[in-house]
């Protein structure tokens, strides 16, 4: 109890964090999704949102960066609070989404998805770094967006954030669908982005591949977390995970 | 001489090139048509009204101002398109979370306020607009006399069906315009200020239906209801081309002005249905339409 | 010398002096102008109706007659059953005496009907189908301005006679275009022209220019315009861009009325032939009438045809009722207002026939060249009187079973 009330209290400036979550509450129309979602994200971490279909690990990123039908509680991303702002101002603050199925615009070009988001930030990559992390968007620069590989469209929708400098990337799902080889170069990426200092919040199926980039993993339940467990904690929990999961 | 269906060949030049001219307003006006849907999702029936409008700020500015022609084929469109910003502002945008028939119902009830209003000030018989001096006369081709401001007119009208284009095809505005189209809330997300997107769009999209109004007022008459007769014929032009489809919408203009143009030579009474005849057939072979994607 | 608004009153305050004088001798009339007030006929009939048939209740006295006179109007939307449906609410329940203006053929016929069953009296200028003094005519009905006949004699019979001999007709798809068609061309063949082709063009239409240049293939000397409204504008507009008159061809427009010229402008319609019974700026009398028309309409427009046609009408009613001191009777008073032969400043001197036709001359304008106009409503040159007797179908042609073979 105690412990819980200190959660509450502390300012995000106090605790480090760079995104907090605190009694998030979503809803898709009528229906109500998120019941109160905590969640702390330190600068420079990578934290994943682990469960099962359905228990709210995708709302959550929606809510976060503000495209929900409807929201309550509170997020504050570098002690701003967010929640009554529009989602584009949200984005301005240094926020990066990389939503579920990539959302590759199939009416642009490959170059012209990697351009279309705003710099909201400096210190962005600049295409040219960004073409030799992905060598293959920039063979491919004139197709059409939707024509690449699922890989592809994968690489270009993290690469499209990156040259905005925003330095809090939701990444949701990105290896869904993807064969093996391509998954390991999605996870070498992140790691690399974590290296570099960026802050990644992501959505995972696959905890065998969240547990090689996370240094925490918040398992969501019923549009709630019912669950924090450090990394290093992750083998000796993992009978409990598989519950949670349902594996 | 020779002769197609007994319709001389030079004559039936002469038809074509007469149905392209009119091709040319059904491709302004239904690229417009196709801009705003395919963008905002809103059937715009007030675009009649807001073509008439241009025709009349036209005279307007030549009657109460003495600005002429080529000041108004500039000032008109822009006055137009600053009324549509605020009608969107104001009104349309409440409706986005809202079914179609809507906006449809709300744009419809605009055009027949608009209608209304103009009738009450200027009566119905229409006002007099002059051909302007520089292109007054015309040219005697082999075929056919051509007037210079039918030419005029379909040159001005390709000129901004295709600098339209190339906006919405080639440039970083048009890129976000088409992103946002496929995906507004993604978009959104990017930090991208989509409302005010929708807001120029629909803007510029009146502001090209004001455009024809003043390419239309030295030709037809200039009264209230001129647009309420075009309107039905472009949104059969929209549905043919397929609804929010830019180019389709363009090339569907200029090719059913053509069809229409033939019709005239051939069988005059039914030049008025021969549209909406081809809109039955392409809704039964391709019900989105000849460049429409089917969702 | 009185204020604008103090004119009324005034009138007001003698005629209630005069009620109370002679309260045994006064006869109320109610007239209802029902007319087109929103539609494509609202610049030739709508509020300008009102104003002249004001003027003329103004100009008549009606005080000095025993006469106190009401006008009501009403918009009959261009559609009989509406027109028909207003007629009977008044006759039964509003007690209006005589309606005018009945603008739209097919609503004049309807009101025609209702108004014979109620026998009142039904007077009407806008409407353009020669029926309602033929095969249709009422004891009750009268037709006082033009009607498709004599539109078609006097254009069509003049233009022929001024050399114009070869035709090619721009028929508007519907009843009234095809019938201005046929009445024309048996003029056009009886004075030894001939037609020598027409195209119906769908209605409405805004682009002409591919029937004009049918027309302009045809070598016709004249291209007619049997159209209406914003069908005639948009063909001359777009005649005059086709250079149809400049290359020797004239333009004769069948129903044309000054509001359409004025809308075109002289620059557009310079050249057009056409007929009309009265024009402001006949005489003395038509230009003092319309000065007080113009002062009463929004943007001082000038009164058309059917505006002077409903002065004309309103005034000549009001003389056989003053003469009968009632209004009973509607087919009594009409029958008064035919043996009555009618004079006033806008018309002249004429008469009204056994089937309800009123005969008047017309005129053959054409529409003069811009550096001849001297303002926007400076619109007609004169090119000839037509007699009435000349210009209107024969009593005996109509079919009309009033009058005894």
């Amino acid at each position: 109890m105690p412990e819980a009330a200190l959660k509450t209290v502390v300012p995000a400036a106090a605790t480090g964090s760079l995104l907090t979550v605190r009694g998030l509450e979503g809803w898709y129309g009528e229906s109500h999704v998120l019941h109160g979602i905590d969640i702390d994200v330190r600068a420079g971490e990578v934290i994943t949102l682990l469960g099962r279909n359905g228990a709210g690990k995708t709302t959550t990123l929606r809510a976060i960066i503000g495209i929900l039908g409807k929201r309550a509680g509170s997020v504050v991303y570098e002690g701003v609070e967010t929640i009554r702002m529009a989602s584009r101002n949200i984005a301005r603050l240094g926020l990066g989404y990389v939503p579920e199925e990539r959302g590759i615009f199939a009416s642009l070009t490959v170059h012209e998805n990697l351009m279309l988001p705003p710099r909201v930030k400096p210190g962005g990559m600049s295409v040219a770094e960004i073409h030799q992390l992905f060598p293959n968007l920039k063979e491919r620069a004139g197709s059409q967006g939707t024509k690449l590989s699922g890989g592809e469209q994968q690489m270009l929708a993290i690469g499209r954030i990156l040259r905005t400098g925003a330095k809090l990337i939701l990444l949701d799902e990105p290896t869904e669908g993807l064969a093996p080889v391509i998954v390991q170069q999605i996870g070498r990426t992140i790691q690399q982005l974590k290296t570099q200092g960026y802050t990644i919040v992501l959505v995972e199926q696959n905890f065998r591949f969240a547990q090689t980039l996370a240094d925490r993993h918040f398992v969501i339940e019923q549009g709630r977390v019912v669950d924090m467990i450090p990394n290093a904690e992750l083998d000796a929990n993992i009978d409990k995970l598989h519950a949670y999961l349902g594996v | 001489m020779t002769t197609i269906f007994g319709v001389p060949t030079q004559a039936l030049f002469g038809q074509l090139l007469l149905g392209l001219i009119n091709g040319s307003f059904y491709a302004i006006l239904s690229l417009g048509l196709a801009i705003i849907f395919g963008l905002l999702n809103i059937i715009n029936f007030a675009h009649g009204a807001l073509y008439m409008m241009g025709a009349f700020v036209a005279w307007m500015l030549l009657t109460y101002f003495g600005l002429g022609y080529w000041w108004a084929l500039g000032l008109a469109p822009l006055v137009v398109g600053a009324f549509g910003i605020v009608l969107e502002r104001v009104l349309i945008a409440r409706l986005y979370k809202l079914d179609h028939l809507y906006g449809l119902l709300l744009t419809f009830g605009l055009a027949l306020i608009i209608q209304g209003l103009f009738r009450n000030q200027y009566g119905v018989s229409g006002l007099p607009y002059a051909i302007p001096a520089e292109l007054s006369g015309g040219q005697r081709l082999p075929f056919m006399f051509l007037p210079n401001y039918r030419a005029w007119v379909v040159v001005a009208s390709l000129t901004v069906c295709i600098a339209t284009w190339l906006v919405i095809e080639k440039t970083k505005l048009g890129a976000y315009l088409r992103a946002a189209t496929e995906n507004p809330t993604l978009v959104q997300a990017f930090g991208v200020n989509v409302p005010l997107f929708l807001t120029l769009t629909y803007g510029f999209g009146v502001a090209l239906a004001g455009f024809a109004g003043v390419l239309a007022a030295p030709i037809y008459s200039v009264n209230p209801n001129m647009g309420a007769d075009i309107i039905i014929v472009v949104f059969a032009v929209v549905v043919i081309g397929g609804m929010g489809s830019i180019i389709g919408s363009v090339i569907t203009g200029f090719a059913l002005g053509l069809v229409e143009g033939l019709t005239k030579v051939f069988y005059p009474e039914a030049s008025a249905t021969v549209i909406f005849v081809i809109m039955v057939l392409v809704l039964l072979v391709k019900p989105a339409g000849l460049f429409g994607r089917t969702a | 010398m009185f204020g604008r608004i103090a004119r009324p009153v005034t009138l007001a305050a003698l005629a209630g002096a005069l009620t109370m004088g002679t309260a045994a001798a006064q006869t109320n009339v109610k007239i209802g102008i029902l007319g087109d007030r929103s539609g494509a006929y609202s610049d030739i009939s709508g509020e300008g109706s009102v104003v002249a048939a004001k003027l003329a209740v103004e100009d008549f006295k009606p005080e000095q007659h025993g006469l106190k006179v009401e006008i009501v109007s009403a918009d009959h939307q261009n559609k009989p059953d509406v027109g028909a449906a207003i007629a009977r609410q008044w006759y039964d329940r509003d007690a209006v005496d005589m309606i005018t203006d009945g603008v739209t053929s097919s609503v004049a016929l309807a009101i025609s009907q209702v108004t014979k069953e109620k026998n009142k009296v039904f007077v009407d200028t806008g409407a353009g189908t020669a029926d309602l003094t033929g095969p249709q005519c009422t004891p009750n009905t009268i037709h006082w301005v033009y009607d498709t006949v004599a539109l078609a004699n006097g254009t069509g019979g003049a233009m022929v006679k001024r050399g114009g001999n070869t035709w090619f007709f721009l028929t508007a798809d519907y009843v009234f275009g095809q019938t201005l068609q046929r009445d024309t061309s048996a003029v056009i063949a009886k004075n030894g022209g001939k037609v020598v082709g027409s195209v119906k063009t769908p209605f409405p239409t805004s682009d002409f220019s591919s029937f004009l240049l049918q027309a302009q293939g045809s070598g016709a000397k004249v291209i007619g315009l049997a159209n209406a409204g914003t069908d005639t504008i948009n063909s001359i507009k777009q005649a005059g861009e086709f250079g149809i008159t400049e290359g020797g061809q004239a333009l004769a427009g069948l129903l044309v009325f000054s509001s359409d010229v004025h809308s075109l402008g002289t620059k557009v319609a310079q050249g057009l032939v056409l007929t009309e019974p009265f024009y402001w700026d006949l005489n003395d009398q038509t230009r003092a009438f319309s000065d007080r028309f113009a002062k009463q309409m929004k943007g001082g427009s000038k009164p058309t045809a059917n505006h002077a046609g409903v002065y004309s009408d309103v005034l000549h009613y009001l003389k056989a009722v003053a003469e009968l001191k009632s209004t009973a009777d509607g087919a009594a008073t009409v029958a008064k207002m035919k043996a009555m032969p009618t004079d006033d400043p806008l018309f002249g001197k004429g008469v009204i026939r056994a089937d309800g036709r009123k005969i008047h001359d017309m005129y053959l304008f054409e529409v003069k060249k811009p550096a001849e106009s001297k303002g926007e409503w400076d619109l007609y040159k004169k090119l000839e009187t037509i007699p009435g007797d000349q210009v209107f179908r024969p009593l005996n042609e109509g079919n009309c079973p009033l009058v005894k073979g």
